[in-house]
């Protein structure tokens, strides 16, 4: 649907912000893009969305529907957000009645708290965010990029964001959106790529052959009863993350580790009871698979 | 579009920036028009003088109430950046609609004229000549170019100054000319027609020179 063909991007005669950049987007997709601060994660959605012109190369099949959430959203505007919402819905071609009914259930599913009737620059920036991100659905977007989508919603804010980015990707929207953390880009993202030195580069996700970064490994106690022996998960190679749940415990190890901790936990008579790949359905199937070979 | 402008209309109304501008315009016709008994060829041109300097400021003004994240996300909504660069100046010039209308009749109670068609006619075209000028030179002080409001209000000075003094070259100081030594409303229509075109002309290049200049900076 949207293909970026060498685009480099550079303010005045400044550095390069974005070198030869090729990136192609499909409908369905869910992309990550991911780099530190200042590496060129928004100039390339201000691009992606037309807000800024390459200084050379072109982005081409750009379509009409563009759903857009900036990474600050700081109004310091005395309209509601319900009539904000309503004046971009108008914008964007509804009618009046027609945008304020799918403003007021964006607004309901997000829990905007301080009221819908609040003025804008009276919304803490969480719940600025939240309008930030109705704006962007309220006609069903054929493209949806959010520039650190995560940052500042509240947890269960977290959960709706997430079920939106499912509902435009199912369909057949595509989404793109940053983050700096790679737990987040991990569980969402169907595809990562990595933006550093102005380059983008694609990383795990099946864009690359389906190479799993990082697997969820869940271990019980054996049918058989026998107590397993404690063990300190984190001092592991890989382990980013152990919780306890239910009776299980959760780990999540890098890909390159997965085969030391899991022999690990064998050794101490751990129980496996499933070893996926976060987030992602599909890939989660196929290393359940692997798993059992 | 007319979603856009109302959108801009309204944003602006709440922020009650549209107020400076407005009080400066009715206190400049309460100045330079009370107890004037001329003819009303020259009474409105004190007024599309006041128009012109109250233009510029609602403008300005206008284009500078929304930051850069926010502008961004109108530009994402409507689709392009032309289109609301386009509401903005409908919007400005839906708000100097209001002032015309003062302008046209509050001279009428601060003196004592005979008011005929011609002069209503002339009055709208001389103000609106004006605004038209006045948003010109607003677009192009605008936030949307200068990052710094001190030397946006600079040039936006010099070229007043500029329009005002350049004898022959800009429509408004041919205008004021004109309408100081008018005798007879009619006889101006048609020549204030020309130029109310000409500065519609020099607000449409001031739109294309800051849509290019933006474009190529963002």
């Amino acid at each position: 649907m949207l293909r970026c063909e060498s685009v480099s991007k550079r303010y005045g005669r400044g550095r390069w912000v974005l070198q030869d950049v090729d990136l192609e987007v499909s409908g369905g997709d869910v992309l990550a893009v991911v780099g530190g601060n200042g590496s060129g994660k928004s100039t390339l959605l201000r691009i992606l969305v037309g807000l800024s012109q390459p200084t050379s190369g072109q982005v081409l099949g750009r379509p009409q529907h563009i759903g857009y959430v900036p990474d600050r959203f700081t109004a310091h505007e005395r309209v509601s957000a319900l009539s904000y919402l309503t004046h971009m819905g108008r914008i964007r071609g509804l009618s009046g009645a027609a945008a304020r009914t799918r403003a007021g259930r964006l607004l309901d599913r997000l829990a905007l708290v301080g009221g819908r009737n609040a003025a804008l620059r009276t919304l803490s920036k969480g719940n600025a965010q939240k309008v930030a991100l109705a704006q962007a659905l309220l006609v069903e977007p054929a493209l949806l990029v959010l520039d650190e989508p995560w940052s500042g919603l509240d947890a269960s804010a977290h959960g709706v964001l997430a079920e939106f980015i499912g509902e435009v990707s199912a369909a057949g929207g595509a989404v793109v959106f940053t983050d700096h953390r790679e737990a987040i880009t991990e569980t969402h993202a169907t595809g990562v790529f990595a933006i550093g030195d102005g380059r983008v580069s694609p990383r795990g996700g099946p864009h690359s052959g389906g190479r799993v970064t990082e697997v969820e490994l869940a271990l019980t106690v054996p049918v058989t009863g026998v107590r397993p022996l404690e063990v300190n998960w984190y001092a592991l190679p890989g382990v980013t993350d152990a919780a306890r749940r239910d009776d299980a415990i959760v780990l999540r190890v890098a890909r390159e580790h997965s085969d030391t901790v899991l022999l690990t936990a064998l050794q101490h008579h751990w129980s496996v009871e499933s070893l996926t790949r976060p987030g992602v359905d599909h890939a989660s199937r196929v290393g359940a698979r692997r798993a059992a070979l | 579009m007319i979603a856009l402008v109302r959108y801009m209309f309204t944003v602006m109304l709440l922020s009650q920036r549209y107020l400076a501008p407005l009080l400066l315009f009715v206190g400049l016709l309460a100045v330079l028009t009370s107890s004037d008994s001329g003819p009303l060829a020259a009474t409105y041109g004190s007024a599309s003088g006041g128009m012109l300097v109250c233009s510029v400021w609602l403008t300005m003004a206008l284009i500078g109430l929304e930051d850069q994240t926010h502008r961004s996300v109108v530009v994402v909504t409507a689709g392009s950046h032309l289109r609301v660069l386009l509401g903005s100046v409908g919007t400005a010039a839906l708000w100097c609609l209001p002032l015309t209308a003062a302008g046209l009749v509050l001279p009428l109670l601060f003196g004592s004229h005979t008011f005929t068609l011609a002069d209503a006619i002339l009055g709208t075209e001389a103000q609106l000549t004006c605004a038209f000028t006045g948003i010109a030179i607003g677009v192009l002080c605008s936030r949307l170019l200068f990052r710094r409001q001190g030397y946006a209000l600079l040039l936006a000075l010099i070229l007043l100054l500029a329009v005002l003094l350049a004898k022959g070259v800009s429509p408004v100081n041919v205008l004021l000319g004109d309408l100081q030594n008018a005798s007879d409303s009619a006889d101006l229509l048609g020549s204030t027609a020309v130029l109310l075109a000409i500065s519609a002309g020099v607000l449409a290049a001031a739109v294309a020179a800051t849509q290019a200049i933006s474009v190529r900076r963002s």
